[in-house]
C-alpha cells in the first residue's frame, strides 16, 4: 500500500495505544477508594505495558509502531488505613486501601496527553508536507 | 527523447531527496510513537545517503544518482536519554521534524521550478 501521509501508520498507532492508557489511567482515578471490588479485594492499580511492532512502511523495509502488550495489574501492596466504622475493616479496625496514588496517576495523566499531542503534532507535519508534494507543478 | 528532460542530475537529485525526506518522516513517526516504549531505539535515514548523494551530484552521475537508494537504520550516536534504554528525545524530534518539512518546501520547490523552466523553453511564455 502506497501511504500518501509518510510516518501516519505508527503515529495511529501511537495514539490508539495512549488513548488506552489514558482510559486506565481514568479507571484507576475513579477507583482510587473502592476497598470493595467484585472480587470482594480492594481495587489493584492497573497499567498499561507498551512493545513496538514491526509495519510495513513506504519502500518496503520495517518500520516499528506502538502497540500496547498488556494492562497489568500492581503487585505494590494495599495501603492500611485504620478505620474502624468503615464496613470492610478487620478485627483491628484496618481497612486495606487500593493500591493507588492520586498523583502518580495526574503525572502519568499527563505525560500521556503530552505524548498525544506529540503525535497528533506529526500527523499535521505529514499533511502539510504531503499537500506540498500534491502541488509540484503548480506555479 | 523526453527521458532526457528528466534525467538531468538535479532533477534525479530532488527527486531522490523526496524520497528520503518521506523515509525519514516515517522514522520520525516512528521515534515519536516509541516516545516510552522501553529499550527503543531512534531510528533515521542513514547518513551515508546524503554523502553518496552529495558525490553522484558533484560528478553529475546521473546513473549513480537513480541508482541510490535511502536506508531507514538504528541511529548509533544518539544517547539513552531514559534508564530503560530509549533513546528518543521529544525536544529533538519535533525539531527534525520542522527541519524536514523545510527540505520538503525546499525540494518541491526545486521541482516546480524546474518544471516552469522547462516549460517555458518549450513554450516561450512564462504562463
Amino acid at each position: 500500500m502506497i501511504d500518501i501521509l509518510s510516518g501516519v501508520q505508527s503515529t495511529a498507532a501511537a495514539l490508539d495505544a495512549e488513548r488506552t492508557r489514558l482510559d486506565v489511567i481514568a479507571e484507576n482515578i475513579a477507583n482510587a477508594n473502592t476497598t470493595h471490588g467484585p472480587d470482594g479485594k480492594p481495587y489493584q492499580r492497573q497499567m498499561v505495558v507498551f512493545e513496538s511492532a514491526l509495519k510495513q512502511a513506504m519502500n518496503g523495509s520495517q518500520i516499528p509502531t506502538l502497540q500496547v502488550a498488556g494492562i497489568e495489574k500492581d503487585t505494590k501492596p494495599f495501603e492500611m488505613v485504620y478505620e474502624p466504622g468503615n464496613p470492610d475493616a478487620n478485627s483491628q479496625g484496618m481497612v486495606a486501601m487500593p493500591n493507588v496514588n492520586i498523583h502518580e496517576e495526574m503525572a502519568d495523566m499527563i505525560s500521556a496527553e503530552r505524548a498525544f499531542e506529540a503525535n497528533l503534532a506529526v500527523v499535521k507535519n505529514s499533511r502539510a508536507m504531503a499537500l506540498q508534494v500534491l502541488s509540484i507543478g503548480k506555479h | 527523447m523526453i527521458d532526457a528532460l528528466f534525467n538531468q542530475p538535479d532533477y534525479l537529485a530532488a527527486k531522490k531527496q523526496l524520497d528520503a525526506i518521506a523515509l525519514r518522516e516515517d522514522a520520525i513517526a516512528s521515534n515519536i510513537a516509541n516516545l516510552e516504549t522501553p529499550g527503543y531505539k531512534r531510528l533515521d535515514v542513514t547518513p551515508e545517503f546524503n554523502a553518496q548523494l552529495q558525490r553522484a551530484c558533484a560528478d553529475g552521475n546521473s546513473q549513480e544518482i537513480a541508482g541510490l537508494n535511502p536506508q531507514i537504520a538504528v541511529d548509533p550516536n544518539a544517547t539513552a536519554v531514559s534508564p530503560d534504554g530509549n533513546t528518543v528525545d521529544l525536544d529533538n524530534e519535533l525539531l527534525e521534524m520542522n527541519k524536514n518539512s523545510l527540505a520538503n518546501t525546499m525540494e518541491t520547490q526545486l521541482i516546480t521550478t524546474d518544471f516552469y523552466r522547462m516549460r517555458m523553453a518549450i513554450t516561450g511564455n512564462a504562463g
